[in-house]
């Protein structure tokens, strides 16, 4: 070890204050573009509909990669020699200081790399990560953000792609399935309440009708469930959907004499 | 072909009726295609920046048609003509064998004109493909009705044969309440119970029900799309159903032709300017929006422009002259900005239905109220949608129409095929 830092310190010896302030210069432009991007794009992809938005998102973290790639490939011949040698000391030291340092944090940065090539998430994505449902509104070099629907924003670190399990509801896509549940008491016709509800979802403004629409049922020992499945015409318009379909839906079954169930309060949460 | 008011029903846009499969856009290049992907880009991102809602206008200097002279220039076309070339193209299929069906589902883009030329069919005189007159099936004043209502309904239409449905569009309304009576026509189809007949329809509607009933295999026709030289034969047929002199239309900046098109049989060779080219790709080869860009780009002299209002004078030379601007100096209605969906809901309730009334737009938008009363009015002002004097049915206007549609499928709603 001691050679290693013997090596280190030769190695940074010929630094010079030219070549200090060159490389200074190099990393606060790379900053001041990341930054900009990071504020730029996102404002411009807001401003568009559909899938350049998600593709003008999902390009934020990889242009920053690619910035920071490129930044550390510029900046490190200014400083030192690249020389086979040079290179052994300087990855066996950062080797180190992450190793006993700042391992979670490195965990999460090669995570972050993974989450670019893998993407089990991208901007734009909807997605469940450990009970938080959001939209994935950046990723960044260690964590990812969410915002709930509820606008609260919540981290995750990407190391967490290790470990949890992710459920994203879209997929770089703009196609994300809602489900409506109705809840009847038994004693009805349940093939005329799925048509019902079927024309509820098909007349709903909010429904995407080029994307399957489903109506299905089950049997409980209270009464029927009824679950409408249908897309809405953005992912953002989910919440707007799935009450405009209940909406819609209560009133027309209303109009049918459905009754809906209403569980016991000691059943519903038993404490 | 000449019809027999020596009319070309080749050059007429309901003269050429193909099957839905066979629809293509009008060619375009690459390059077109993504010089007209950045310019949407470019209107979206510009939302909220520059000022909205100013009505277009023309960006060049030279006078606009007088509403006398775009009637003799640029009239809008003759539907019983048109009603006509659409009855004898469905018998020329029907007689190659090349359709034969009891019911011709015609399904075309708004503004085709389809619905304006089979309402006038029951006024046409008889012909040979039509012996006996056609019974127009009108819709019935409510249309929310249950099934059992909607088979009565039905039970009530003479469709024995010869009947017409102009747009299918007026039998239904977008609500749980509104959905009875095409399902139950379409099945009496399928079912072979109904006698000869014709329903037009519009492709926006068309798109909802094939969703709706995905085993509807009716065998639609559509009109084949005006590509450019159909577009200029038959803007040349219109201008000769007032003028008695061909029509020659020059661009205004480099003087190139845009009519007469090219014709072999007289010999002459002229430099044609890619303008039809440009209108048919713009239009999707929908002839009422071609038609409505074409009346917006056409430019008087600016000594006719005198003469303009006085239909007495007497005007001298073997040819009618008129300038059309490039389609890159017209300012077309650009689309509003908005935050919520409302201004979307509205416009696609318009389109499904090709028109409404404010309170089924109420019932089928689900927009009510002054919500709904402030986004008609902005729409109005950016000269998107318009009020129709007799019937009081807001609809889209041809000129907005294609914005309107490309904004449309970029926030996520379901589009025709056209």
């Amino acid at each position: 070890m001691e050679e290693t830092f013997g090596g280190l310190k030769g190695l940074f010896s010929t630094v010079t204050s030219q070549a200090m302030v060159e490389a200074a210069v190099v990393v606060a432009a790379a900053a001041l573009l990341i930054f900009l991007i990071q504020k730029l794009v996102p404002g411009v992809a807001g401003r568009l509909g559909g899938k350049p938005r998600l593709y003008l998102l999902a390009s934020v973290p990889l242009l920053r990669l690619v910035i920071i790639i490129v930044t550390i490939v510029v900046v490190v011949p200014i400083l030192i020699e690249p020389s086979f040698e040079n290179m052994v000391a300087i990855f066996g030291t950062l080797g180190l200081a992450l190793g006993f340092a700042f391992k979670d944090y490195a965990n999460s940065l090669i995570a972050g790399i993974v989450t670019l090539y893998e993407m089990p998430y991208r901007p734009g994505d909807w997605i469940e990560v450990n009970g938080k449902y959001g939209e994935v509104r950046s990723i960044g070099t260690r964590a990812a953000e969410i915002v709930t629907p509820d606008d609260t924003v919540v981290l995750i670190p990407h190391s967490t792609l290790w470990n949890a399990l992710i459920a994203n509801g879209n997929d770089g896509t703009d196609n994300l399935m809602c489900v409506a549940e109705f809840h009847l008491t038994a004693g009805h016709d349940v093939r005329s309440v799925m048509t019902l509800l079927r024309d509820v979802a098909f007349t709903s403004p909010y429904t995407k009708t080029m994307k399957p629409i489903s109506v299905v049922v089950a049997q409980h020992p209270w009464g029927m469930t009824y679950r409408v499945k249908a897309y809405p015409l953005e992912p953002r318009d989910q919440f707007r959907f799935i009450s405009d379909l209940t909406a819609r839906g209560m009133e027309i079954l209303a109009q049918h004499g459905a009754c809906p169930a209403s569980v016991p309060v000691s059943v519903a949460s038993p404490v | 072909m000449k019809d027999e008011n020596g009319a070309d029903s080749e050059g007429s846009p309901l003269g050429q009726l193909i099957t839905m499969e066979s629809w293509r856009v009008p060619e375009t290049s690459v390059r077109r295609t993504v010089k007209g992907a950045i310019r949407h880009l470019m209107a979206q991102l510009r939302q909220g920046i520059t000022p909205e809602e100013e009505p277009f206008q023309s960006l060049d200097d030279l006078p606009v048609l007088s509403e006398w002279q775009r009637e003799r220039i640029a009239p809008y076309p003759d539907f019983f003509a048109q009603a006509r070339t659409l009855v004898a193209s469905l018998e020329t299929l029907r007689t190659t064998g090349a359709f034969n069906r009891d019911v011709a589902l015609i399904v075309a883009p708004p503004f085709s004109g389809l619905r304006e030329s089979l309402v006038r069919l029951p006024t046409l005189e008889p012909s040979e493909a039509a012996p006996a007159p056609w019974r127009l099936v009108a819709p019935p004043e409510d249309l929310c009705m249950t099934q059992a209502q909607a088979r009565q309904w039905w039970d009530e239409q003479d469709l024995s044969g010869d009947w017409v449905i102009p747009e299918l569009g007026d039998f239904w309304l977008r609500h749980p309440a509104g959905l009875a009576l095409i399902p139950e026509l379409l099945s009496r189809m399928a079912a072979g119970e109904t006698g000869q007949g014709i329903i037009g329809c519009s492709s926006w509607c068309w798109q909802f029900w094939s969703r709706y009933l995905p085993d509807a295999h009716l065998g639609p026709l559509t009109p084949a799309p005006l590509d450019a030289e159909r577009l200029g034969r038959w803007f040349g047929n219109l201008a000769a159903l007032r003028e008695h002199r061909p029509l020659v239309a020059r661009m205004a900046d480099d003087g190139l032709y845009v009519l007469p098109i090219d014709d072999p049989d007289d010999g002459v060779r002229r430099k044609h300017a890619g303008f039809l080219r440009d209108l048919a790709i713009a239009s999707r080869g929908n002839p009422g929006v071609a038609l409505a860009v074409w009346q917006h780009a056409l430019r008087a002299r600016p000594e006719e422009s005198a003469e303009a209002d006085d239909p007495t004078t007497e005007e001298s030379g073997k040819y009618r002259e008129c300038w059309v601007v490039h389609m890159d100096q017209l300012s077309l209605p650009t689309m509003l900005q908005s935050y919520d969906r409302a201004i979307g809901f509205i416009l696609h309730a318009l389109l499904l239905h090709d028109g409404l009334d404010q309170e089924r737009l109420e019932m089928v938008s689900g927009v009510k109220g002054a919500p709904l009363q402030l986004a008609l009015s902005r729409l109005v002002r950016a000269d998107i949608i318009e009020r129709g004097d007799a019937s009081g049915h807001w609809r889209v206007t041809p000129l907005g129409y294609p914005t309107v549609r490309r904004h449309l499928m970029s926030w996520g709603y379901p589009v025709d095929d056209f």
